[in-house]
C-alpha cells in the first residue's frame, strides 16, 4: 500500500489541480477567519467547549446512560454496537424488522467509518446518500475526500458529465445551478420513496435524549420526516450534557467549518412522528480504548467541523486521498494511530507542525502536538520503516555531537557548492525530490560568530 | 431461543461492555463549566433588529414588512393568495400527519409562524407547535415565516434559553432557503429544502 508522501505525489503531478484545490480550500479557511473575527468572544466560547468536552468524556458512561434512558421515555429504540460489524448488523436487522427495501441517507462520517453503504449494498439493498457532495462521490464510487466538503476535488465539468450518464442532463451542461436542479428532482423522489432514514448525529443532549444535526441542505429533514423509520448514528463522544451546551457548539461548528454564522437547518430531533419509529444507534468501534490513552483522548473532543483540514498546508496540496483514511487530514492524522499504528505511522508525517490546525480547532484539541508525540511514540515502538529509522538515528548522532555537527555542515556546504547537482539531487534524498536546496553561505553561523563576535569585542 | 433475540442479547451484552471499557479507561473527573456568559452588554431593541436583519439577507433569506396600516392578514391575502396558511386552524387540520406524501409534494408556498429570531445569525426557531406535519416546512417550494419584531434575542445563548428541548418531540433553527455549495464551491440556492425563505416582520 502506498503511503502519503508517494499519493500526495502523485497528486502534485497534476499541477493545474493541485493549484486550483489550494486555493478552494484556502478560501474556505478566509471565510472561516471572517467568522470567528466577527465573534468577540471567540477566544471564550473555545474554551468553553474544550472544558465541556473534557468534562464528557470525564464522565461519559453516566451521560451514555443518563441520555439512554431520556431516550427511552421518549419513545425511541437505543441499540449499542461494539464494532463496525455489530453496527452494521444492528442497522441490518432494523431494516429486516421493518422490511425495508429503499433506505435514504444523510451525511455521517461513522457511516463511513463503519463501511454502512459497502456493507447493506451486499445485502442487497440500495442506499442512497442525499447530502449533494455525497451523491456525487457515490455516483462515482469514491469515499468523500474531505469530511465536511465530500466532493471539494472535483470541478464541474466532471460533474456535469457525471450527471449527463446518470441523471441525463444535457451534454456538456456544467452550470452548478442547473445541476443541482436536476440532483434536486433526482431525490427528492428518492426521499419520498423510502422506507428508512438514516443519519449521523453532531450533538447528542444528554438531559433530553435529543440528537441534533446540522444541514445547509435540508436533506437530512427531508429523509426523516418522508420516511417512516429513522435512524440516528452516533458515536459515543458525541454526547453534550445540557441544552444550554448546544449555544455553545452551534456558534462555532458552522463558523469553524464553511464561514457560515449557522448552518440552515439545525434540527433537533426528540421523539418519533405520529405513526412513526425512531431508533438512535450508539457506537464504539474504537473509542473507549481511545480514551484509555492519556496522551492522545484529547482527539475524542473533535467535533468534525474540517478547519483543520482547510488549514492545513500539507492537506491543501496533497488532497483528501493521499491520507488513505476515513477521516483525512489533521485531525485524520492523530486518529488513524489510534487503531492503526504502524500501518498509519506515516500520516503523522503529513505535516510541517506550523501549528495552524490547532490554532483554528474550535473545542483544543491540541492536533499539532498530538503529532508530535505520535512520531516520538512510534519511534519507540521501533515501527518507522527501516530506512527512516536508520537515517533518523544517523542524525541523532550527528545532532548530538559537537564535533560531528560542525564537520558534517561543513562537508554539506562544499558538497553543495562543488558536487555535481545529479550527485546531490539523487533517488536517495527524498527531501531534494520536491525541494530546491537554499543558496550555501560561506560559513556557518558558529564560523560567522567566531569571527565577528571577537572583531566586536576589540571595538 | 431465536437468531433475533440472539442479537438484541448480543447487543445488550454490547452496551455493558461499552460502559464498563468507558469506567476502565477514563480520566478523573473534569468539572463541567457553569453557563456561558461571554458578552454581557447589553443591546437595544434597534440594534437586535438591525443585525438580525443583516443576517437573514445574508444568510439568503428575503425580509417583508407590512407597513402600519396594514394588517397582517391583509397582506397575506394580497401577497400570498396561494399559501397554504398554516396559522389557519383549519388548514392546519388538513395538513395533519395523515396526510399523504403525494398531496404534500405538491405544496407551493407554505405560511408558519416562527417563535423568535437569533440576531447573530437569523435562525428562527420553530417546533411542533407550528406546523402540524414535520416535513411542511422542508418540502414546500417557499416558506414564509411570520415574526413578531420584538421576539429576536442576541444570541444562541439566548435562544437555548428560550427553548425546553423537553417540551417537544422536534424542533429546528431556519436560517434561509436550503443550499450547497458542493459543485465546485458554488452556492446555490434549492439543494432540497425551501428554494426560497420570506419572513414577513409583524409589530
Amino acid at each position: 500500500m502506498k503511503g502519503h508522501a508517494a499519493k500526495a505525489r502523485q497528486f502534485l503531478s497534476d499541477n493545474e489541480r493541485a493549484d486550483w484545490q489550494d486555493k478552494a480550500l484556502w478560501a474556505v479557511r478566509q471565510k472561516r477567519d471572517v467568522a470567528a473575527g466577527s465573534v468577540r468572544e471567540w477566544e471564550q466560547l473555545r474554551e468553553q467547549a474544550s472544558q465541556i468536552k473534557e468534562n464528557v468524556l470525564s464522565n461519559l458512561d453516566n451521560y451514555l446512560l443518563q441520555f439512554e434512558q431520556a431516550a427511552i421515555q421518549n419513545g425511541v429504540q437505543v441499540c449499542w454496537a461494539e464494532d463496525d460489524r455489530q453496527f452494521n448488523e444492528t442497522i441490518l436487522r432494523i431494516i429486516r424488522d421493518h422490511q425495508a427495501q429503499k433506505i435514504v441517507k444523510s451525511k455521517s462520517m461513522l457511516t463511513e467509518e463503519c463501511g454502512l453503504n459497502h456493507f447493506l449494498e451486499k445485502e442487497g439493498i440500495e442506499v442512497v446518500d442525499t447530502d449533494l457532495g455525497e451523491r456525487i462521490i457515490q455516483f462515482r464510487n469514491e469515499p468523500p475526500s474531505h469530511i465536511v466538503l465530500p466532493a471539494i476535488h472535483l470541478k464541474r465539468e466532471e460533474v456535469g458529465e457525471l450527471f449527463h450518464e446518470k441523471l441525463h442532463t444535457e451534454k456538456g451542461n456544467s452550470d452548478p445551478t442547473y445541476l443541482t436542479a436536476a440532483a434536486r428532482v433526482h431525490l427528492r423522489e428518492k426521499f419520498l420513496e423510502a422506507d428508512i432514514a438514516i443519519t449521523g448525529v453532531n450533538f447528542a443532549v444528554a438531559e433530553s435524549g435529543t440528537v441534533v444535526v446540522c444541514t445547509n441542505e435540508g436533506n437530512a429533514d427531508m429523509g426523516v420526516h418522508a420516511a417512516p423509520v429513522q435512524i440516528h448514528c452516533m458515536g459515543i463522544e458525541k454526547i453534550i450534557p445540557r441544552t444550554e451546551d448546544l449555544g455553545v457548539f452551534t456558534r462555532l461548528l458552522a463558523r469553524s467549518a464553511t464561514g457560515q454564522a449557522v448552518t440552515t437547518y439545525t434540527s433537533h430531533y426528540r421523539k418519533p412522528k405520529p405513526g412513526g419509529q425512531m431508533y438512535i444507534v450508539i457506537v464504539d468501534n474504537g473509542r473507549s480504548e481511545h480514551l484509555g490513552l492519556s496522551a492522545h483522548r484529547n482527539s475524542l473532543k473533535c467535533i468534525r467541523c474540517g478547519a483543520c483540514m482547510n488549514t492545513c498546508p500539507v492537506y491543501r496540496r496533497s488532497g483528501g486521498y493521499s491520507y488513505g483514511s476515513v477521516i483525512p487530514g489533521p485531525i485524520g492524522s492523530i486518529l488513524a494511530p489510534v487503531k492503526q499504528m504502524k500501518d498509519k505511522q506515516d500520516l503523522t508525517f503529513a505535516s510541517s507542525l506550523c501549528g495552524s490546525c490547532s490554532n483554528v480547532c474550535p473545542v483544543k484539541v491540541d492536533i499539532h502536538s498530538q503529532l508530535y508525540k505520535w512520531r516520538q511514540e512510534i519511534s519507540e515502538k521501533n515501527l518507522f520503516p527501516k530506512a527512516k529509522s536508520y537515517s533518523l538515528s544517523i542524525v541523532g548522532k550527528v545532532l548530538g555531537s559537537n564535533g560531528m555537527y560542525n564537520f558534517s555542515g561543513k562537508a554539506a556546504r562544499w558538497a553543495l557548492k562543488n558536487m555535481p547537482r545529479r550527485l546531490i539531487y539523487n533517488k536517495l534524498n527524498t527531501w531534494g525530490w520536491g525541494r530546491e536546496l537554499p543558496e550555501v553561505p560561506e560559513m556557518s553561523f558558529k564560523e560567522w560568530y567566531k569571527k565577528n563576535g571577537n572583531e566586536r569585542k576589540r571595538q | 431461543m431465536n437468531g433475533k433475540d440472539n442479537k438484541q442479547n448480543t447487543e445488550m451484552g454490547s452496551r455493558q461492555t461499552i460502559i464498563e471499557r468507558i469506567r476502565q479507561n477514563k480520566p478523573e473527573t473534569k468539572p463541567l463549566p457553569g453557563s456561558f456568559t461571554g458578552n454581557q452588554e447589553p443591546v437595544s431593541k434597534e440594534q437586535l433588529s438591525v443585525c438580525f436583519r443583516e443576517s437573514l439577507i445574508k444568510a439568503g433569506a428575503e425580509i417583508a414588512e407590512p407597513d402600519g396600516n396594514e394588517g397582517l392578514e391583509p397582506y397575506k391575502e394580497k401577497h400570498f393568495p396561494e399559501a397554504v396558511d398554516l396559522t389557519d386552524t383549519a388548514v392546519r387540520k388538513k395538513y395533519s400527519s395523515e396526510i399523504s406524501k403525494k398531496e404534500l409534494e405538491k405544496t407551493g408556498t407554505v405560511i408558519i409562524e416562527g417563535q423568535f429570531g437569533v440576531a447573530e445569525n437569523g435562525a428562527i426557531w420553530l417546533d411542533e407547535t407550528n406546523f402540524p406535519n414535520r416535513l411542511l416546512p422542508f418540502i414546500a417550494e417557499r416558506l414564509i415565516i411570520l415574526l413578531n419584531k420584538e421576539n429576536i434575542v442576541s444570541n444562541m445563548h439566548g435562544a437555548y434559553r428560550k427553548i425546553d428541548l423537553r417540551n417537544t418531540g422536534f424542533g429546528v433553527f431556519i436560517s434561509g432557503p436550503s443550499k450547497t455549495a458542493d459543485i465546485e464551491q458554488s452556492l446555490v440556492y434549492g439543494a432540497h429544502g425551501a428554494k426560497r425563505l420570506t419572513i414577513v416582520l409583524f409589530d
